[in-house]
């Protein structure tokens, strides 16, 4: 096939890149999404998955059940921040510092931690 | 929100396992992203003669149909237009409407996300005009759109032979089908009897599609050379993988098995995964017909029931063991053997359906 | 594949090819004078520096000697790019908020003490933040800035540096852990998946891993791991100018939204709860990003020393044994690089590098390894 051709559309990342990516050592779908951002769109790998994983089976001449799917995060499809921000009434405990807050603590990071 | 079961699709697989749950009265919560129940069984228009007991044979949306009217009689809570979008440290599913976030406490969870198309790459398969064929089909049978006027169909599964019946019945004009193979992989014979006038390429592919900002031209490689034909549509009919994004986001274990769709969920015979919590129905567990994906949705009913006592074990047994004995029989010799390999890796893991973070 | 791996010797060996190690394996190759070898249990990029918001951060780093050594690296990146080629290095100036007009006097402290070092820190009203960067939620009562801080891409920095490194002959063996490493007749020995290879120096860069190695030399070294858990959107229109404590835009116009802190081991999973708070946080912030999509959520395992300070230098008491590792890897890799190279090869540096060694925690009461 062309190696122009597109495999990721979000991204448009096409199989030459990805081809150059597994020939710099990558060797799982998300070695390829870090160096050339296929997967990293709205869709999220959802399209590509597959297509992608069978041109990392053929150019490494591995079987395809020995290359795994993408890290799948949340969340499983697209949310509004509003919508994500929304429904929790209150955290009873929180995990977010603030960069300002620490500079001026001294260097006292414990103060920053809810774990 | 609380329940004792949470059901996560309400497609065939999740619909069965919350009436299932509900007469075994067990309190039961029902999401769906979409507007209405039903999911991929709403525009298959097509006849399902091989049904579980109960079910009287007829097209995919009269036998939705019914399961959605016994849904709404039923004391089930269904709630369209919410969607999982991920967990909650302490192990609860989170839940969007589009304008919240919030968790729902569930005793027991039955994930039945259902699959997804499987992509086909080819030089111009972005332009407008190349989709998938359950893509043309949402838009006959439910949108009531015409993709196009001239097709070929890249495949010739049993998909796609019901889509291309389905795409010809509206008065589309089907060119020819695409295969790579050397022979038809469709085994409905009165399905491909009812096409036998379109021409069916074997050992070929897709060379390119080609128009200005919309598919015009195809150009297939075939044995005996270069075909080329005008189209305005490109149906892709690939086979279809198990959406994995709620199990993953539960922590639930992975394996490959290449006749269930490709990465599956590891799971048992009582179709829990190694998430002791979360159970698996539907095509979610292997791709497979409609009759076993309505079975694996009551089988993992009981399995949750069992689970949080609801049913006692002896119970849970004879009722899940009646419907593997049903499944066995609707179901593909091979897909359901693949299950069944499924089911023997996961009895002979080291720490069986226990995982550490 | 490494050649000779039984019998060569090279001359450095680094463990780790995250930005903290691949930074030094291009600034040490660039002097031409050593083999190096450069080995990672993974992929560059499968650990915490290919998971970060990416900023290059300074008026905030205290004490002010601190923030110098960060203002000075964010000075190397800039020439940096011309070397290796373009990592999307933006000194767009950093805004750190505070919400209570009684931060101001901390605001006003801390502009005084890292004025004293060279870091010119203004601190703002509301309103010259909001005309700044109309984005801001007139909720803040002000906030420090500089124009020292930025942004980088971490994928692209990371990956020039190790195509830079290979350039200069560096050997890279990924997908190879080490298992142990000895010295024997003043030799390391670095034993690892796919066989033994021998270094005359070490160098461990394993970020949040780097406790693990030190035990293969008998170090313990005072590190802990904290899991940061970060937001992404769908590409925006640009509308942030500035990095802003919390919050940036990616050239492509993703916004990263994080800053979030949790003791968790190497649990790299994200959480519902956190991504919430998050969530709450960026629109307490930046009011408009509310109608924007989080297309995906990731997190990273930062590794904190444990007075949060860098570590750096030759391990006390093993001659040819070095360490790297510090939280803000991305804003000091250059630096880090440059005088880690500096003291290999010349044996001094243009720096005192005296405050980041290991030495400072020889006293600590419950050292163990």
């Amino acid at each position: 096939m062309e190696k122009s051709t597109i495999v990721c559309r979000c991204e448009e990342i096409n199989i030459e890149e990805i081809e150059l990516a597994i020939k710099n050592g990558a060797r799982t779908f998300d070695d390829i999404k870090r160096l050339t951002r296929c997967g990293m769109g709205p869709c999220q790998a959802k399209i590509c998955m597959n297509p992608v994983r069978e041109i990392i089976a053929t150019y490494t001449n591995t079987p395809l059940e020995d290359i795994p799917p993408p890290r799948l995060r949340m969340p499983a499809i697209p949310v509004r921040l509003g919508a994500l921000a929304n429904g929790v009434e209150d955290f009873k405990e929180s995990s977010i510092a603030s960069v300002f807050g620490e500079s001026v603590e001294d260097g006292d990071e414990q103060n920053d931690e809810s774990v | 929100m609380e329940a004792d079961v949470l059901i996560v699709g309400a497609g065939p697989a999740g619909i069965s396992a919350a009436l299932t749950a509900e007469k075994f009265g067990a309190k039961v919560i029902l999401i769906d992203e979409s507007f209405s129940p039903g999911g991929q069984l709403r525009q298959q228009t097509q006849y399902f003669s091989n049904l579980p007991t109960g079910y009287a044979p007829d097209i995919g949306l009269k036998v939705i149909e019914t399961l959605i009217k016994h849904l709404y009689a039923s004391s089930v809570q269904v709630y369209t237009n919410h969607t999982m979008i991920g967990a909650y440290k302490n192990g609860m599913i989170g839940v969007t409407d589009g304008n919240k976030t919030f968790p729902i406490l569930a005793r027991a969870n039955i994930l039945a996300p259902g699959a997804q198309e499987e992509a086909k790459i080819f030089p111009g398969w972005t332009l407008p005009g190349v989709m998938t064929a359950g893509a043309a089909q949402i838009l006959i049978n439910r949108e009531s759109v015409l993709p196009g006027k001239r097709a070929v169909m890249i495949g010739t599964n049993n998909f796609a032979f019901t889509v291309a019946k389905q795409l010809h019945d509206c008065g589309v004009t089907i060119e020819a089908f695409i295969e790579e193979k050397s022979q038809i992989t469709c085994s409905d014979g009165i399905l491909r009897d009812e096409l036998k006038h379109v021409p069916v390429w074997t050992e070929s592919t897709v060379q390119i599609a080609q128009g200005t900002g919309q598919v015009e031209r195809v150009s297939v490689h075939t044995p005996e050379g270069r075909k080329e034909i005008d189209v305005d549509l490109i149906c892709i009919s690939n086979g279809f993988t198990p959406i994995l994004e709620p199990f993953v986001i539960m922590d639930c274990e992975l394996t490959y098995k290449k006749h269930l769709g490709g990465w599956v969920p590891l799971y048992n015979e009582k179709l829990q995964t190694t998430n002791p919590s979360c159970f698996i129905a539907g095509n979610a567990a292997g791709i497979t017909d409609l009759g076993p994906i309505l079975l694996t949705g009551e089988i993992a009913a009981i399995s949750a029931l069992e689970e949080i006592g609801i049913l006692n074990s002896e119970e849970a047994e004879i009722e899940r063991r009646k419907r593997w004995l049903e499944l066995e029989k609707l179901e593909n010799t091979a897909v359901c053997q693949a299950r069944k390999n499924l089911i023997a890796s996961s009895r002979s893991r080291q720490s069986p359906l226990t995982k550490s973070k | 594949m490494v050649m000779n791996k039984m019998t060569k010797v090279f001359d450095c060996i680094i463990i780790g090819s995250g930005v903290v190690g691949s930074s030094i394996a291009y600034h040490l190759s660039e002097r031409k004078k050593y083999e190096i070898l450069l080995i990672d249990k993974s992929y560059p990029l499968s650990g915490t520096s290919g998971s970060t918001q990416a900023w290059v951060w300074v008026h905030s780093k205290t004490p002010n000697w601190y923030g110098e050594l960060s203002m000075y690296s964010a000075e190397l990146y800039a020439y940096l790019e011309k070397k290796i080629g373009d990592f999307e290095y933006k000194r767009t100036g950093g805004i750190a908020p505070f919400y209570n007009e009684g931060d101001r006097d901390k605001a006003l402290k801390l502009a005084e003490e890292q004025g004293k070092v060279g870091i010119k820190i203004d601190v703002l009203t509301r309103d010259e933040v909001l005309e700044k960067e109309p984005a801001v939620s007139p909720k803040i009562a002000g906030a420090t800035f500089s124009k020292w801080d930025g942004n980088l891409n971490p994928f692209r920095l990371v990956e020039l540096y190790i195509r830079a490194a290979k350039k200069n002959g560096v050997q890279c063996s990924f997908y190879n852990r080490v298992t142990s490493i000895k010295k024997v007749r003043g030799i390391f020995h670095v034993e690892t998946e796919q066989g033994v290879f021998q270094g005359n120096n070490v160098i461990l860069a394993g970020g949040p891993w780097s406790k693990e190695l030190g035990k293969m030399l008998g170090v313990y070294i005072p590190v802990r791991q904290v899991r940061g858990q970060i937001l992404i959107t769908e590409p925006l229109k640009p509308f942030l100018k500035y990095t802003i404590g919390g919050v940036r835009q990616t050239d492509n116009g993703e916004v990263l939204i994080g800053y979030s802190k949790e003791e968790v081991g190497y649990d790299r999973r994200t959480t519902l709860d956190v991504m919430q708070q998050t969530a709450r946080m960026a629109i307490d912030l930046v009011p408009a990003l509310a109608k924007a999509n989080i297309v995906r959520a990731f997190s990273g395992i930062r590794v904190i020393p444990e007075d949060g300070l860098p570590i750096f230098g030759e391990i006390p008491g093993i001659k040819g044994a070095y360490i790297a590792v510090m939280h803000s890897g991305i804003t000091l890799s250059a630096i880090v690089g440059t005088l880690m190279t500096e003291l290999l090869i010349d044996g001094e540096t243009s720096l005192d590098i005296s405050r980041y060694s290991l030495k400072r925690f020889s006293n600590l009461p419950n050292r163990k390894i």
